[in-house]
């Protein structure tokens, strides 16, 4: 009888020595997914109702141009006076976007429905204006050397698990250039500086108090800027399941034209008319004169 | 007794059994997790273009083994057959003809899948598909959903996907696909090549590593529309890039493009900003909204 148990208890031992083996096999892949957070969903920018001014801009909790108060040094200050004048006279003024340009970086990050799909060698943000998505590299690369230049910039982010409790909570990055440009703040022209050299720095990380608040706390470092301007840009996860996830081409509804260096608009019927009272017509000396 | 005892003892030891196996198998429920995503292939990884066979087209056709526009040999009804060739004379008129693209509005389906650099990021829930082009990115959702009630078209339409494991390895190695729901107007080449004005194509797509080259991505499409008499089917094929990719290209229509439309015509606009005919004879746009004359 002794040896039929010592049989069954060598069986048994056999079968949980397996089964540890399963689990210790599947455990580092499970684990090192279980690393990373539920960002899952869409997240829409909150604007404070304390706000009157609903035009997005880079710190939604002050109206925008002027109302940011952004350090700008003299002289971007002058190039967003002359954006507002230009625009008061019917003009874009300094906002790329109205022509369909890229928004980049910072703007983009005001654009809705966002979606973060983590991945562990990269986390990608699904933007829902006319900037794609981001890819935030976290596979432990370096920047590049020999970058082309892009209104996004290149990101490069690192997972920290803050509290831990062995689920990375922070993810940090840093937004690099050479950046294209012209790039504006907002739709005023707030300007970032023309040489593109900006750098961002960023933590993205949910709130502690609201599993549905995502904060991404964006510091820019631009010779526009007399200092580094830092904001809380935060966002809320739609509680449906199953959003509509928009899909937005800025040249489907735009309706601005620049001809030379003048501003003009197309009406509904798709005539070309002017945005600013005794507006010269655009110059047409390449068509042949009427007969 | 002694056989009494030793059920009893065997029974226990079964009991611990089944009891350590449950509490690893909780343990492991991120474990039971992972299995279930290592269902999903993780050989997709990379940077796809299209495979280009230049002795036969460069223009992005939807057939990329015939040429573009007629040479596409498109099963167009003769209503579509009049808007293709129509598009073809107005382009070789200096006009846009049937291309929406070339004033930067969306490719759309199917055409969105033509041009730039892929990637595919597969989670169990959705298969992200980045696009590098003009146009953005698409979703298709497996996650079970049926079609929503009320969707509000685009031009990349709303798809649902189904993972395959068909050789039975225990890896999905096919994503089903079908797309609905569209805006337009949409072509599927820089000819014109249309489909049809009512947005109501269906696209059907199956996507799969080729089992010979593991650098190659078939999305086998078939496009079920009523500019087309039947529905046609096109083995469109991807590559992987060979290199590192260091950095994934940003691409904007609005850089260099020269087309404009005022009105019904298109013109285009010089480097200096100055307004010129696309057409022999072109009449200038109307100016009936300015008060003053033009130069």
């Amino acid at each position: 009888m002794v040896g039929q148990g010592s049989r069954h208890a060598a069986i048994i031992a056999l079968v949980i020595a397996l089964v540890a083996a399963l689990a210790t096999w599947t455990a580092p892949a499970a684990a090192a997914d279980a690393k990373y957070p539920n960002w899952k969903g869409q997240w829409n920018p909150v604007l404070p109702a304390a706000v009157a001014d609903k035009r997005m801009s880079f710190d939604p909790g002050k109206p925008a141009g002027p109302g940011q108060q952004a350090p700008l040094t003299q002289e971007y200050q002058k190039v967003l006076n002359d954006s507002l004048a230009d625009q008061g006279n019917g003009g874009f003024g300094n906002d790329p976007t109205a022509l369909c340009y890229a928004g980049g970086m910072p703007r983009m990050m005001t654009y809705e429905a966002q979606e973060y799909v983590i991945t562990p060698e990269t986390t990608y943000i699904l933007l829902g204006g006319d900037d794609h998505l981001r890819r935030i590299i976290t596979d432990g690369r370096d920047f590049p050397k020999n970058l082309n230049a892009t209104y996004q910039g290149y990101s490069i982010g690192r997972w920290i698990d803050e509290d831990g409790d062995g689920t990375y909570d922070v993810l940090e990055v840093e937004t690099r250039g050479p950046f294209k440009g012209p790039r504006a703040y907002d739709s005023t022209g707030l300007p970032l500086h023309l040489d593109n050299d900006s750098t961002f720095k960023e933590r993205f990380f949910i709130d502690k108090t609201d599993p549905n608040l995502l904060h991404d706390v964006i510091t820019v470092f631009d010779r526009a800027l007399t200092r580094p301007w830092t904001v809380d840009k935060t966002f809320r996860r739609n509680a449906d399941p199953q959003p509509d996830w928009p899909e937005r081409y800025c040249h489907v509804t735009n309706n601005r034209i620049m001809l030379g260096n003048e501003a003009y608009l197309l009406s509904a019927d798709g005539l070309l008319m002017p945005t600013r009272k005794d507006q010269p017509p655009p110059d047409l000396q390449f068509f042949a004169p009427a007969r | 007794m002694d056989r009494i005892a030793t059920g009893v003892v065997a029974l226990a030891r079964l009991s611990a059994l089944i009891a350590t196996l449950m509490a690893t198998l909780m343990l492991s429920a991120g474990g039971a997790r992972a299995a279930d995503e290592a269902k999903y292939p993780a050989t997709w990884k990379g940077q796809w273009t299209r495979v280009v066979h230049r002795e036969v087209e460069v223009q992005g056709a939807f057939d990329q083994t015939k040429p573009w526009g007629l040479g596409q040999q498109a099963p167009l009804t003769e209503e579509y057959q009049k808007v293709h060739r129509q598009s073809m004379e107005d382009q070789k008129n200096g006009g846009l003809g049937n291309y929406p693209t070339a004033r930067c509005l969306p490719s759309g389906m199917p055409r969105i899948m033509t041009f730039g650099y892929h990637e595919y990021v597969i989670t169990p829930e959705t298969t992200y598909i980045l696009l590098s082009g003009s146009d953005h990115l698409r979703r298709v959702f497996t996650d079970g959903r049926d079609w929503p009630k009320n969707p509000k078209p685009t031009y990349g339409g709303y798809s649902i996907g189904k993972w395959i494991d068909e050789d039975g390895d225990g890896t999905y190695d096919v994503l089903e696909a079908e797309t609905r729901y569209f805006k337009g107007p949409r072509a599927f080449d820089a000819s014109g090549l249309p489909l049809a004005f009512d947005n109501q194509s269906i696209f059907k797509e199956r996507f799969f590593i080729d089992r010979n080259d593991r650098n190659i991505l078939h999305v086998l499409t078939t496009v079920t529309d009523h500019a087309l008499t039947r529905p046609w089917t096109s083995d469109r094929q991807y590559r992987r890039t060979a290199e590192k990719v260091e950095q994934w290209p940003e691409t904007w229509c609005q850089e260099g493009n020269a087309n404009i439309v005022i009105g019904k015509e298109n013109y285009f606009l010089r480097a200096d900003g100055l307004l010129m005919p696309a057409k022999k004879n072109q009449a200038p746009p109307d100016l009936r909204y300015f008060t003053q004359a033009p130069k």
